[in-house]
């Protein structure tokens, strides 16, 4: 048997064949659909860049709208730059919505509102960023094209019904860093690619520092993962902890409901979410 | 061998992928079923995993007889001088990822034997041909409590596999099974047909609990050769129920009504011709 190598090569991806796969991909779609182009959230990280980039070179910058959605506890001068020369280079419409005031209504309007629960406020301003995309999509006729990467879907670090709720999710089957090589490749400025990401739920948040780990080591053990390897063989080839490559694991299981539609009884003869299996023809 | 036996219907509620949850409750049961006087105790089809374990079968899958869970299993058996029948996933020796899903037979010596299932459903909320291979094999086990053939689930709708162990001298047929609440009518009618049809017992023991969605529907029962329910589990609750098997009305049945006497051996070749032909 061959024995696969948890090294950064089995990272590497050939990375015109892939950028062309994701171009005709979103293009299809759209067209399938008969939108007008697609809405996305413009945070100014690297994945909603290479995300507005690549939709941008497949269906030409007119066809696509940006949205900046920054709140005040978090907004980054920096952020908003960075989502301003992607919309510039790659010839796409940039909007700002501010959506502060939208969520200081929630707060008011929220009896059981604690300001201290973190979490709870900060998939609150993901699922207002849905909401407002959504918005978008229906008064022009475009569909919300998603941005979220393999790593953070695996491991469900992402809002439920929030940042990954979309119409079409481009990047999802490729990890972090290779969305960064990706990003690298279609010219996604250098400084957007190198910066660390963030969920812009509260501020300071940094994925990596709240992960735990690497995102160059966590693909990896996401890699051998995907690949049936054990944890164990995982954390021998990568020299960590077993139970780091453990928590990772479960993590990756225990996110399984985040992932699908909701899970129902199955009563009937057909069941929404489990046998229904029919193809995704949208018109 | 003995001419009657205790058989209890273990209906038990499993964890999905915990192997070592399942088989505490199922060391459990072995040692309960024990002090109510049972000779063999039967648990539902992948007990020892849960049913719904879709990719994280390739990790749970042991080899059988060489497995870890069931040389603990085994242990206790010889112990407790019993047998066992319960289903696992089971990892081909010669090929690690082909799987089974299989029956395993333990009694008071340890290993017996293994049934693969010959039926793999593939439709509804049912996935196995894209995880398990087919079985090929339909063994009878000739034990000190009877002559034993496994059967799992699915299995049950076709009477041949049944057929197929009566004719090689079968007189109880273990079926277990995972079987749906949506289900629960098929199989409480074709348990009684395929026993009396073939004049055997019919052990049927089901899971309880849900997994992913599905809700397991329970009703474990022994059914004797003439299609009477003669022990009976809870529906939709764990369980544990004994019944006795008494083999003198194998007997008795088939002199009331001899279907095997009767069988017509050529029909067997035209049902070939047409299934070939379906």
């Amino acid at each position: 048997m061959i024995k696969l190598r948890l090294t950064s090569d089995v990272l590497k991806l050939d990375l015109q064949s892939v950028e062309a796969r994701t171009r005709s991909f979103i293009r299809d779609y759209v067209q399938k659909v008969g939108a007008k182009g697609v809405v996305l959230g413009a945070s100014g990280g690297v994945d909603s860049s290479t995300t507005a980039a690549l939709a941008s070179l497949a269906l030409g910058g007119h066809a696509v709208l940006g949205i900046a959605l920054p709140e005040e506890e978090t907004h980054s001068v920096t952020d908003a730059k960075h989502a301003k020369l992607v919309a510039t280079k790659f010839g796409f419409k940039l909007e700002t919505v501010d959506i502060s005031s939208i969520l200081r209504s929630y707060f008011h309007s929220l009896p059981v509102y604690d300001a201290d629960d973190k979490l709870s406020k900060g998939n609150l301003k993901a699922r207002t960023r849905m909401v407002c995309l959504y918005y978008y999509a229906n008064r022009l006729n475009k569909l919300v094209c998603g941005s979220s990467d393999k790593s953070e879907t695996m491991v469900g670090y992402f809002t439920k019904w929030g940042d990954a709720a979309a119409d079409l999710s481009p990047l999802m089957d490729l990890y972090k860093t290779q969305v960064r090589q990706l990003a690298l490749h279609i010219g996604v400025p250098k400084e957007i690619v190198g910066k660390p990401s963030t969920p812009a739920l509260w501020p300071n948040q940094l994925a990596e520092e709240e992960l735990g780990i690497k995102y160059e080591t966590l693909d990896l053990i996401l890699f051998g993962l995907e690949h049936f390897m054990t944890t164990k063989d995982i954390a021998h080839q990568l020299s960590l902890p077993e139970r780091l490559v453990d928590g990772v694991k479960k993590r990756w299981l225990a996110n399984e409901h985040k992932r699908r539609p909701p899970l129902t009884a199955k009563l009937g003869y057909r069941t929404v979410g489990s046998d229904f299996r029919l193809p995704c023809m949208p018109r | 061998m003995l001419k009657e036996i205790n058989v209890a219907l273990a209906q038990i509620d499993c964890r999905v992928g915990d192997k070592e949850h399942n088989l505490r409750v199922m060391e459990r049961h072995i040692r309960q079923a024990k002090q109510k006087d049972t000779n063999l105790v039967v648990f539902p089809e992948l007990a020892l995993t849960g049913y719904m374990c879709r990719d994280l079968v390739y990790e749970l899958a042991e080899p059988i007889p060489q497995g870890e869970s069931i040389r603990r299993l085994e242990e206790l058996t010889k112990k407790e001088h019993m047998y066992a029948v319960f289903g696992m996933l089971e990892r081909s020796e010669k090929a690690r990822a082909t799987l089974y899903n299989t029956a395993v037979l333990l009694g008071p010596r340890g290993f017996i034997g293994k049934y693969r299932k010959t039926h793999l459903p593939t439709h509804s909320a049912f996935e196995e041909k894209r995880y398990f291979r087919l079985g090929y094999q339909a063994p009878v086990f000739e034990t000190d409590i009877g002559r034993l053939g496994l059967i799992v689930c699915y299995d049950v709708f076709f009477p041949e596999i049944t057929r197929l162990l009566r004719l090689k001298g079968s007189q109880l047929i273990v079926c277990i099974s995972a079987s749906p609440a949506v289900r629960r009518e098929f199989f409480e009618t074709l348990t009684v047909a395929r026993a009396i049809e073939n004049t055997a017992y019919l052990v049927y023991v089901n899971l309880v609990g849900v997994e992913d969605g599905l809700q397991f529907w329970g009703g474990s029962r022994i059914v004797a050769p003439n299609g009477k329910i003669i022990s009976q589990a809870k529906y939709d609750e764990e369980d544990l129920v004994i019944g006795r098997i008494d083999y003198a009305d194998l007997e008795r049945t088939e002199t009331f009504v001899p279907v095997l006497r009767d069988l017509r051996p050529e029909f067997f070749d035209f049902l070939k011709e047409q299934v070939e032909n379906l």
